[in-house]
């Protein structure tokens, strides 16, 4: 593609006789996009983001940068800039030394040095601070400096590998709406790396989910969200009720002992699926009225709606979020739409999931 | 008022062990510095507070014509500063590669080194001599520091490794990422961080050829080449007229340039062991 900045041919990486950290992983990221590498600790995103960087090499696969093979090519020859979890600020130099170190290396004019190094540390609102001693900055100012540090080299492709965890709820909220408004004011490549997948739905143009080495699943937060492809990512991605089943024919599922209407499409008759319904789409009302009847068995209130936990006569959990309160122990109707469901097949392929998904549903998307 | 009792109880037990530590420690310095004014030559005359103190062992040992004792000072200045220098120098670079790079032999070589520091330089002593027979280094300055500089490398190595380790890696990549070097990463990011353990290296590199008696006393031949150490124990080694006032002043004069040494280097002793606590 021509717009592909980073492309990942087939890229394995293994140490000695483990099992791969990542296993025959193919993606293209594009110019000017953020993105996000989400998955559970140990699934293999650092590694793909060191790779990116030069910090390891690839047992297998090929990587282009600007559709050149790269994977040879040193980590300070690259267009890359990282903003590392914990800073990694020079602590002997002052705030305006550690942004201007990238600079320095490529010997520029003090004046230009100055000026450059004022209009990133504008970008990350620290105007002012060019002289304070890292060791006097707090959290959130030791993470715009990072920032700043990055930006200052001008380069393709900033990649960021977890660098909100360190700050506490509050900051990080700001910070992910900063980093957002940065990355669309300056065009650069974001490559994000977390394991917070809020984070990754508020901030991504596209997600990829990563599980044991492996790209489960990419697309925009709303694909993600909306139409996981497997039980993995459905349960990584926010809150949801799954429950095996089977197809009894497109567009007509059977689980917990009923059949219902859906949208999806796509299956042979009686194949066994999984299905998944998210919290905010079940809806409480009477017995009578529900479509699934469950018993109460536990209520938090969560602030925006109770999250409601219940048990169907199978034994299956449903997680209610609600705005109306339940009683516990008593017996309530789930109501749902159709769209609300979404059906699952073992061991499909992305590649499979997405064509199946572009002739069923016409490309529209269900659900909300 | 048992706790105060206890209190004036735990006081007075502490300050009566610090006393006597400190007593141990003083009484031999302040035996050799009162016998350095003493006059005489003899050990047995002297006390400590001397009753006609004179400055005559001084006067005596700045006199190039009645003792070699300056050409000594100056070996021993001169021997050890650059033993100093070359450890610096050396065990940088040996402990930065083998922190931060992965190489064949990276772990045999460790502990080849935690082996080495185990056995003291001279227990190679006439290994050393013949080695320095054979490259013609003996009665040279030059053999005495190569000498010294290599002893030094194995334990100061490991020290020093073991700082830099906690140095971290990030800020490495980070400087790699901005297109740095090993050179310029080396220079401009791990030394500047590293400059406490830098200075314990230099004082312990220092202080060892400034003290060694045994190596300096196998390589260096002539009177005018001696160390310190050498050129003094020869006051006191002589069958006939052995000079021991003389000898405690030249003593005394031993300890002003690692005081000083020591004093110019506390601040980074200092910030060391609290730098280590919080990375920035």
């Amino acid at each position: 593609m021509a717009n592909a900045i980073i492309e990942f041919k087939s890229v394995t990486k293994q140490y000695d006789n483990d099992p791969p950290v990542l296993d025959d992983v193919s993606f293209e990221i594009e110019r000017g996009k953020f993105y996000t590498l989400l998955g559970p600790s140990g699934c293999g995103k650092t590694t793909i983001l060191r790779l990116i960087a030069g910090f390891t090499e690839a047992s297998d696969g090929e990587i282009y940068f600007n559709n050149k093979i790269t994977n040879h090519v040193p980590a300070n020859k690259r267009q890359v800039n990282t903003v590392f979890q914990d800073y990694a600020l020079f602590p002997h130099l002052n705030v305006f030394e550690n942004v201007a170190f990238g600079l320095r290396i490529k010997k520029m004019k003090n004046a230009e040095i100055e000026q450059k190094v004022k209009e990133a540390l504008s970008f990350v609102n620290l105007e002012g601070y060019e002289n304070r001693e890292i060791r006097e900055m707090s959290g959130g100012q030791r993470q715009r400096v990072a920032i700043a540090r990055a930006i200052v080299n001008e380069p393709e492709v900033i990649l960021l590998d977890e660098p909100l965890s360190a700050l506490d709820l509050k900051l990080r909220t700001e910070m992910q709406y900063e980093l957002r408004e940065l990355q669309r004011r300056l065009g650069i490549t974001f490559i994000f790396v977390t394991h917070d997948q809020e984070e990754a739905l508020a901030m991504s143009d596209e997600i990829f989910v990563i599980n044991k080495g492996k790209i489960q699943q990419s697309g925009t937060p709303t694909d993600i969200y909306d139409e996981p492809i497997n039980r993995f990512v459905a349960d990584f991605i926010g809150e949801s009720n799954i429950v095996t089943g089977k197809m009894v024919q497109d567009q007509l599922v059977e689980m917990v002992g009923k059949r219902f209407e859906c949208v999806d499409g796509g299956f042979q008759s009686n194949e066994p699926v999984e299905i998944v319904i998210r919290p905010e789409d079940l809806e409480i009302t009477t017995v009578e009225r529900g479509k699934l009847q469950v018993k109460v068995d536990s209520q938090l209130f969560r602030g925006v709606h109770y999250e409601i936990s219940s048990y169907d006569q199978d034994g299956n959990e449903w997680l209610v979020h609600s705005t109306k309160k339940a009683v516990v122990g008593e017996e309530i109707g789930l109501y749902f739409d159709p769209e609300a469901i979404h059906v699952m097949r073992f061991n499909e392929t992305e590649e499979e999931f997405d064509k199946r998904l572009e002739a069923y549903t016409d490309g529209s998307g269900h659900g909300k | 008022m048992s706790i105060k009792r206890e209190k004036f109880i735990r006081l007075t037990l502490t300050y009566l062990v610090i006393l006597v530590m400190f007593a141990i420690i003083l009484y031999p310095l302040a035996w050799i510095v009162g016998s350095s004014f003493n006059p005489g030559q003899s050990l047995s005359g002297s006390s400590i507070i001397p009753k006609n103190a004179t400055l005559a062992h001084y006067k005596e040992l700045f006199d190039l014509n009645q003792s070699a004792y300056l050409h000594w000072y100056w070996n021993s200045l001169k021997v050890s500063v650059a033993t100093m220098l070359l450890t610096v120098i050396l065990v940088s670079f040996t402990a930065y590669s083998f922190s931060r790079y992965r190489f064949v032999g990276r772990k045999n070589g460790l502990l080849t080194f935690l082996v080495l520091q185990m056995i003291p330089n001279f227990a190679a002593l006439i290994a050393i001599f013949i080695l320095a027979m054979m490259t013609k280094l003996i009665d040279t300055h030059l053999g005495l520091i190569l000498v010294y500089a290599g002893g030094q490398i194995p334990m100061n190595t490991w020290l020093m490794k073991g700082y830099l380790d906690t140095i971290p890696k990030e800020l490495d990549e980070s400087a790699k990422m901005d297109g740095a070097g090993h050179l310029r990463i080396f220079f401009q990011i791990v030394m500047p961080l590293a400059t406490p353990i830098i200075s314990v290296v230099a004082l312990f590199s220092f202080i060892a050829p400034f003290a060694d008696f045994i190596i300096a006393s196998i390589l260096l031949r002539t009177e005018k080449k001696y160390t310190l150490a050498v050129g003094l124990y020869d006051m006191v080694a002589k069958q006939f007229g052995a000079e021991f006032t003389t000898f405690a002043a030249g003593a005394v004069l031993i300890a002003v340039p690692i005081a000083i040494l020591f004093l110019s280097f506390q601040r980074y002793f200092v910030s060391g062991l609290t730098a280590g606590g919080t990375k920035g």
